[in-house]
């Protein structure tokens, strides 16, 4: 028998006090996990949305040339640049297929293609799916080419067909749309100068645009995290409260303890435990309430596909070491008044 | 040459009350051996409990010299003197002062140093509580909780055990079936024993019954 197992029966001996205080705890941790958790997995989202868009600069046809297409040559002229580097090119192209206009894009990044079903290789938006009566296998005609579908997109507001790059750039007589790159220098210098040696063509510098969105979901982030620890704090501040109670009603079976030989450091080290354990068993049963919180929101908003990234392991294990901490933290004035205890006036407490 | 187990030498403990200076104990001079059972009377503020927490290292004296087992307490550090107290002091109180949430075996267990289990189990069988162990206080009457209270001040074999007022609570046959206990020890196992009392039954047991009046010892009387 030793003071933690003491400690442990007191939160057992007052269940009905210990779980009040507990669910301070366990509101601001489920709060702190649902709003941290849904904003964290959106901002994740909007990230790797923008990142697509992670450039300095982007070179595209100038309008002047009638075209939407830049030929080999050209391409090749750029990608050549010394202040260039980190190149992403993307060819568009569109056909008539059956009286509509259906447009090709070739990717590298298949991963930002949103599956529904089938593989990645020729992959149909499901409007494609739709109107056309395509399914996998169906084969479409394009450009003296046959290419077979192979996956369908969940997509459904365009008429959009993605294959690989390279088989674009091939199927459009090696052009490209646009060409994507970083630089080290000053980008709108940089596009300047582009502009004004190689002919027939646009540059654009965008970063900063994008810079901007993520600078504001990580302000978000840190606003939500603000009122998040809030809640927490009203929690933190229940710990306190109960723990000060505590000692208030257990000075006489304090003094005893002091006098049958424990330390000051002892007794201190008991109530702190009390008070970690508050914390701690509120921050598992939080997490648990704050990740059903997420599943229930997910749902409701259709984030089901970022679920996962609004349960980050660093968000878990997080509140819960800080709720347990700041518990430990708030059991540190009643420990020290535990342990300042007169044993002779605690003695005589009734 | 006997031991000394409890030196008091010209001990004074003074408490501010008001603007007066009451002397709890004024002076006292007080040696107590090894293997001695003694009593300590005396009417209410005679300094009775106060020279008690001052031998049981749970007050400090104003001024004078207390020694327990040769370690003069003051010196020592606030951890030396809870050491102190686990290892070489036993209490008993006047209430019991049982922890209500814990069973007979876990309250004796409390303030063990070995986690012996077993060693408890048999303290509690020498003083009549046999399959009590997982009794809480409540289920147990008021003779058996103060049983329970000196198998703890038992447990890590003090070398003094003190008690305060132990039979207040207790009606005559648990009071002296309870005295019966503490003089049992202090035979069989020399274990040394100041109990302070109101009660003259109870000071009997002792071998040496000490008066005392305004802090300072007015009569000795040894059997």
């Amino acid at each position: 028998m030793d003071l933690y197992s003491l400690a442990f029966n007191n939160i057992r001996r007052r269940k009905l006090r210990s779980i009040l205080t507990t669910l301070g705890i366990i509101i601001g941790v489920a709060t702190i996990v649902m709003l941290l958790g849904v904003t964290t997995g959106v901002t994740s989202a909007i990230k790797d949305e923008t990142n697509k868009y992670m450039y300095d600069v982007v070179v595209t046809p100038a309008s002047s040339t009638g075209s939407y297409l830049m030929d080999g040559q050209t391409a090749s002229d750029i990608r050549n640049r010394s202040e260039l580097y980190d190149f992403r090119e993307v060819t568009v192209f569109s056909e008539d297929i059956k009286g509509d206009r259906l447009f090709f894009e070739g990717t590298n990044n298949w991963k930002d293609v949103k599956l529904k079903t089938g593989t990645y290789g020729v992959v149909i938006y499901q409007s494609v799916a739709d109107k056309y009566g395509y399914s996998i296998g169906s084969k479409i005609k394009v450009k003296n080419r046959e290419l077979t579908v192979t996956g369908i997109s969940k997509d459904t507001q365009s008429f959009y067909v993605f294959i690989d790059q390279s088989y674009a750039k091939q199927l459009a007589g090696n052009k490209v749309s646009a060409i994507y790159a970083s630089t080290d220098g000053d980008p709108k210098t940089v596009s300047e100068e582009i502009e004004r040696q190689i002919n027939g063509i646009s540059v654009e510098t965008k970063s900063e645009k994008v810079n901007e969105v993520q600078e504001m979901t990580g302000q978000a982030l840190l606003f939500t995290a603000i009122i998040a620890s809030v809640a927490l704090l009203v929690g933190i501040i229940s710990v306190i409260n109960t723990m000060l109670i505590s000692v208030m009603e257990r000075t006489k079976e304090l003094g005893v303890l002091k006098a049958i030989g424990f330390t000051n450091w002892e007794i201190k080290g008991s109530i702190l435990f009390e008070s970690g354990l508050l914390g701690f068993s509120g921050g598992i049963v939080g997490v648990i309430f704050g990740i059903i919180g997420i599943i229930g929101i997910a749902n409701v908003l259709k984030l089901t596909e970022y679920m996962y990234g609004m349960m980050p392991l660093w968000l878990i294990l997080g509140v819960i070491v800080g709720s347990t901490l700041l518990s430990v933290l708030a059991g540190l004035y009643p420990a020290m008044r535990a342990s300042k205890l007169n044993v002779v006036e605690a003695l005589r407490n009734e | 040459m006997n031991n000394h187990v409890l030196e008091f030498r010209n001990v004074w403990k003074t408490y501010h009350m008001g603007d007066d200076l009451v002397n709890a104990l004024a002076g006292l001079d007080l040696v107590l051996d090894e293997g001695s059972f003694t009593a300590v009377m005396g009417p209410s503020g005679s300094g009775k409990s106060t020279f008690l927490h001052v031998a049981g290292i749970l007050d400090t004296p104003t001024m004078g010299v207390c020694r327990l087992n040769g370690n003069e307490t003051v010196k020592l550090s606030k951890k030396e003197q809870a050491r102190l107290r686990r290892n070489e002091i036993g209490f008993i109180f006047q209430r019991f002062n049982l922890m209500s949430q814990l069973t007979s075996l876990e309250n004796v267990m409390l303030p063990m140093i070995d986690n012996d289990s077993q060693k408890a189990k048999e303290i509690l069988d020498k003083i009549g509580l046999h399959g009590k162990y997982n009794k809480r206080p409540t289920q147990l009457s008021g003779g058996e909780q103060q049983r329970v209270a000196i198998a703890r001040a038992l447990i890590n074999n003090p070398s003094i055990i003190l008690a305060d007022e132990p039979t207040g609570e207790l009606d005559t046959r648990n009071a002296n079936s309870i005295m019966q206990i503490l003089r049992d020890l202090n035979m069989n196992e020399g274990v040394t024993i100041v109990v302070v009392t109101h009660n003259p039954v109870a000071a009997d047991f002792a071998d040496e019954i000490i008066h005392m009046s305004d802090g300072k010892i007015v009569n000795m009387a040894s059997k």
